[in-house]
């Protein structure tokens, strides 16, 4: 899971952004994209030395300005857990073609959770 | 496989992957965490992630749970011996107790930075530093 595939996924989930000048902007994150531009909505904004604080409904900021993104502690496992479900529904829209195909090594199914 | 990647790009941190690493970062914060993932800018997502504070024979930590890190503002990524940890000679105290002291010689060392630049700029020849003033 690469770091920019788990933000992709984090979608409407809230974060803290830290941008590189020291504020910081919590809100939920609406999308993002592969510079890691991002937009948030319902932020909170807080200047560098965090006594001053503005409430914002959406914003936008550039990937080039981030330090860091604080993510919810569940998000790794809830963005595991929501790719092994969609693997599977998919795997049973196939038509429920289960176990390893024709020339499929052994424990194919396997492979398919790395 | 080793001779395959040029060891000195982030190709280098696929042997840190779910290791304990300390990562210190350009505004000069110190991150202890398990490096969960990365990519080609050195990108990182840390588990379990803890901000250490030191001042003279003390530190402080304070969890702050998964943090993606974006690269250009890493400075440096150092895998933690696990038992030279437990060995440590430093005494750990409350962060609420350190942070302001950590805070206080933060802000004198920045202006101490600040009067010694100065003088190296008025006096000995030397040039402003550029970019952000961060020393990176």
């Amino acid at each position: 899971m690469l770091p920019l595939s788990l933000l992709t996924a984090a979608q409407n989930k809230p974060m803290l952004v830290e941008l590189k000048n020291g504020e910081t902007l919590n809100g939920l994150l609406i999308n993002c994209d592969n510079f890691m531009n991002i937009t948030l909505r319902e932020v909170y904004q807080t200047n560098p030395d965090g006594d001053r604080f503005w409430k914002l409904k959406e914003c936008y900021i550039r990937g080039s300005t981030i330090k860091y993104l604080r993510v919810p502690d569940n998000l790794l496992d809830a963005v595991k857990d929501e790719q092994n479900r969609t693997r599977d529904a998919n795997r049973s829209s196939r038509g429920g073609h289960t176990g390893p195909g024709r020339g499929a090594p052994r424990g194919g199914n396997f492979l398919h959770t790395i | 496989m080793d001779s395959l990647i040029p060891f000195t790009t982030s190709g280098a941190l696929v042997d840190c992957v779910d290791r304990k690493m300390l990562v210190i970062l350009r505004d000069g914060r110190k991150l202890h965490g398990v490096l969960r993932s990365y990519d080609q800018f050195a990108n990182l997502v840390l588990e379990d992630t803890y901000e250490r504070i030191y001042h003279n024979e003390h530190f402080a930590e304070e969890p702050i749970g998964v943090f993606v890190v974006r690269g250009e503002n890493v400075v440096l990524l150092g895998e933690i011996d696990l038992d030279q940890e437990d060995e440590l000679s430093l005494s750990q105290v409350d962060f609420k107790a350190l942070q302001d002291i950590h805070k206080h010689d933060t802000a004198s060392k920045k202006i101490h930075e600040e009067a010694k630049s100065q003088i190296l700029y008025e006096q000995k020849g030397f040039c402003k530093e550029g970019g952000e003033g961060d020393g990176y």
